[in-house]
């Protein structure tokens, strides 16, 4: 990723835009920080944010005329809040918190004729950036129209409270100035900028015809000279097109002095358009709070009340429903830019690593995101930029790779026409995890396909390589995929027909010339096997999130469900916006606590019992606590044994069944000889099921531990207690050397523990 | 790079030498790094003892914050 990749990444989150109050209050007032401090009671803190932004917020506070209103979205869900009475009993209730720095002054003079609300604000916020202006009046106080206003709104005590703060920052007040075309004159001739309010200030009096002020930088038709507030023509009195006036002028004048650009990047000053993106739904319907006492304004209590419904307005869409970007505590833009930081260290910890790897890559993100955020292509591209610059950690994606490579092994993988057969008109391909899983089911299902399919019906058992592909390992997987369409060639280029969404999704992303489809789709062409049954209750579907893209499986496994009696009940978060199981992207193994959330969150989309058709998903769900079942149990189910009630095999299962799986078919239905696996593999072991929990926990299979007994009573290297009998050894097959107490049986070896680690022992280094 | 010391007294015995295993300094490497450690060692064939309490505590913590150099 490079500077201006991270830079149009993150102008697709709109996250941090501002949300509809602020963006339409002319001098943007932070509404939705003043709304959550009065709703917390927090009256004084509220303050702060209008000190922060407001010139005069004692006089602001109690007469802004509200535009951002129209624009709060509260209005679609009730009525929107009633920012101004807020402000009102805000200001009502306290003094002025905080006072904004006045810079080191700079020279040049400045002058403002007249001093209504925008001539005041000029002055005052000129005087703020180190130029001291004049504020001249010819009124004998400055505040032009807004004397006008009633006492009961607008006290006269503010009037004085301007006028200090004025002069506090430097502004030279001259009131009851006796302003006639000569003086005016020599006021243009004596400063180098002028600002006329025309509240407060005649434009006759000028000695050259203003022209109506340019709408961005309010300048005249003559250099130095701008113009603003005040009443315009055909538009109400409003006090905060004034405040904007004066602080647009303010900027202009200070521009002009600085000899830079009036017009550069001017868009975002005044009321303007946002990106926000707000979804009102999760909210209830409230109505404003109206005051008990009109006159009085709001009590406590009642501001209070009327605050807390302010729905602080964000996007968030994607993390709402994301469990990694909660476990993060991040959104996508702010993710995309400790991504960059984590690739741009050279020395140092990468303190991001394990987040880019927890990602699950399935994608929910960009499909809810109004702008198509894609988070997965970015964790995913970053992780192949680390595995080729090196930078990749070794231990998140080790165990996945080697039981992948388990999978295409000699041991388990296997490609054959139908027996008694030499061409395949159709390939069967459970995919790795479905074999490993539920091995039976494999068998049950090739048998039917082959019996009603016709043409052939060739078998291949291996793995699509999407672990190498999310584990950013570019070159492993175009190698894996490159022997599988080769060998899908070899049999001729028969329809591939997988039983696994995730090798579906591969193949039909990275071996687009070939034709594949889903099991589902095929079965619901058939006539249904014999041997089904139906679970007794409804059951919750569970969309795996390589489905996303594949509406037409999808619509399969429900046709099929139907035809089979089975009672599915649709939970929210199925099809494009399904959630993943904590297998995707190889999260469980970047970060096991996570996988087990995102597990945990998927199941519990639904109170009901599940139905799964992705034998990881079946797995991880049933492993979270909730009976969940796989579609293939209940259409070729096995006795009376129940779907809901399989265990999740855990990983030395799943690696052996896929070596048994191939063995038996070898056997069975070829009448081939088994394949002969190394001796290691006959030790009988036994292993408590609290161990196994252990084990698997730390990744650790029985056939590691098989390897290291058997390379301990191989070679007698092993070290032994005298007083328990009991033996510790270890063995490093490859990049990981285990470790296992055990002790010989008679009827094996009883395993008492087992541990492992990466660092190389001097004497395991060959 | 001062040694780090993880030696307890321990009953495991090295069975093909018959041997009480001893303190003794060992290079230990992962990724490029190299740390001298002192472990109990047979001092007749060199087998290293690393107890699980050390495979999956310090242990595990240096090879993760080594993987994220
Ligand atoms: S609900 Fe709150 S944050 Fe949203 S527009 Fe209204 S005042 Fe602003
Ligand atoms: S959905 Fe997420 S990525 Fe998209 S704009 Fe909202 S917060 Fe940003
Ligand atoms: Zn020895």
């Amino acid at each position: 990723m490079d500077q201006s990749q991270l830079r149009s990444l993150e102008a697709r989150c709109i996250q941090e835009e501002q949300p509809f109050c602020t963006a339409a209050c002319p001098i943007h007032v932070d509404v939705r920080a003043f709304m959550t401090a009065l709703a917390k009671g927090d009256v004084r803190e509220a303050r702060k944010v209008l000190d922060r932004t407001m010139p005069f917020p004692e006089i602001l506070g109690r007469i802004c005329d509200q535009p951002c209103r129209p624009f709060c979205k509260r209005g679609e869900i009730g009525d929107p809040l009633a920012v101004g009475r807020l402000e009102r009993f805000c200001v009502d209730a306290t003094q002025a918190v905080v006072k904004p720095p006045r810079l080191p002054a700079k020279g040049g003079k400045v002058a403002v004729l007249g001093a209504g609300l925008s001539g005041m604000t000029a002055a005052l916020d000129l005087s703020r950036k180190g130029r001291p202006a004049t504020l001249i009046t010819g009124s004998p106080a400055i505040g032009g129209s807004l004397h006008r206003l009633a006492d009961a709104l607008l006290p006269k005590e503010v009037f004085t409270e301007a006028e200090a703060t004025l002069t506090g920052y430097g502004v030279t007040i001259r009131t009851g100035s006796a302003l006639d075309r000569q003086t005016v004159a020599s006021v243009l001739d004596d400063f180098d900028a002028v600002y006329c309010d025309w509240d407060d200030f005649d434009a006759g009096l000028l000695p050259f015809a203003p022209g109506t002020p340019d709408p961005l930088t309010l300048a005249l038709d003559r250099a130095g000279c701008f113009g603003g507030g005040g009443l315009e023509a055909g538009r109400t009195f409003s006090v905060m097109h004034q405040v904007e006036n004066g602080r647009r002028a303010a900027l202009s004048v200070e521009r002009s002095l600085q000899k830079v650009s009036l017009t550069a990047q001017r868009e975002k000053e005044g009321a303007c358009a946002t990106r926000m993106y707000t979804v009102t739904s999760y909210f209830a319907p409230a109505a404003e709070i109206l005051p008990a006492d009109e006159t009085a304004g709001y009590t406590a209590e009642e501001a209070q009340r009327e605050a807390a419904r302010c729905i602080r307005c964000e996007c968030m869409e994607c993390v709402k429903q994301c469990v990694y970007l909660q476990e993060y505590k991040e959104y996508p833009k702010t993710l995309v830019r400790k991504i960059y930081n984590n690739q741009a260290i050279v020395q140092g910890t990468r303190n991001a690593n394990k987040m880019i790897n927890a990602c699950s890559l399935c994608v929910q993100c960009t499909v809810i995101c109004p702008h198509d955020f894609p988070v997965a292509e970015v964790c995913r591209t970053t992780r192949m930029e680390m595995v080729e610059t090196g930078h990749m950690p070794p231990s998140p994606h080790d165990f996945a790779l080697e039981d992948m490579r388990f999978s295409l092994s000699e041991f388990c993988s296997l490609s054959r026409h139908q027996p008694g057969t030499d061409s395949s008109a159709f390939l069967f391909y459970p995919g790795c995890q479905l074999a490993g899983s539920a091995p039976e089911a494999v068998q049950r299902t090739y048998a039917f396909l082959a019996a009603h399919l016709h043409g052939g019906v060739g078998l291949m058992l291996g793995c699509c390589g999407i672990p190498a592909h999310w584990a950013g390992q570019a070159a492993l997987f175009t190698e894996t995929m490159a022997a599988f369409t080769a060998e899908v060639a070899r049999l001729g280029n028969p329809k591939v027909i997988t039983a696994c969404s995730s090798c579906l999704s591969v193949f039909r992303a990275f071996a687009p010339e070939l034709t594949v489809t889903s099991v589902w789709e095929v079965l619901d062409t058939l006539p249904l096997p014999p041997s089904q049954i139906r679970p007794s209750a409804p059951l919750t579907i569970h969309d795996p999130c390589t489905t996303r893209e594949q509406p037409e499986l999808r619509a399969g496994v429900r046709s099929l469900c139907a035809k089979l009696g089975i009672e599915v009940v649709e939970h929210a978060f199925n099809g494009e916006i399904t959630d993943c199981c904590g297998y995707g992207g190889l999260m469980q193994f970047a970060n096991k606590g996570l996988g087990k959330k995102a597990a945990t969150h998927k199941a519990g989309r639904s109170d009901l019992d599940g139905l799964a058709y992705c034998a990881m998903c079946r797995d991880n769900l049933a492993a979270s606590g909730r009976p969940v079942a796989h579609l293939l149990d209940y259409l070729f189910a096995a006795g009376d044994q129940d779907p809901l009630a399989r265990a999740n095999p855990g990983f030395s299962q799943r690696h052996e069944n896929r070596a048994r799986l191939k063995s038996d078919l070898l056997t069975h239905l070829w009448q081939e000889e088994a394949v002969i696996r190394p001796a290691h593999t006959a030790l009988r072991l036994l292993i408590s099921q609290e161990l196994e929990a252990l084990l698997t926990s730390r990744l650790i299979l029985v056939e590691d531990l098989q390897k290291v007994i058997h390379h301990a009573e191989q070679t007698g290297r092993y070290l032994i207690n005298p007083a328990t009998k009991r033996r510790l050894a270890k063995y490093r097959p490859v990049r990981v050397t285990y470790w296992v107490e055990y002790e010989p049986t008679g009827e094996g070896y009883l395993v008492h523990n087992g541990y492992s680690h990466r660092m190389l022992l001097p004497e395991d280094a060959q | 790079m001062s040694t780090f010391s993880f030696i307890e007294t321990t009953d495991w015995l090295c069975a093909g030498c018959n041997q009480p295993l001893q303190p003794t300094k060992v290079q230990v490497t992962y990724l490029n790094s190299a740390f001298d450690v002192e472990l109990m060692t047979c001092p007749a064939c060199g087998f290293t003892l690393v107890p699980e309490s050390l495979a999956v505590g310090k242990m595990l913590e240096v090879e993760q914050l080594l993987e994220d150099k």
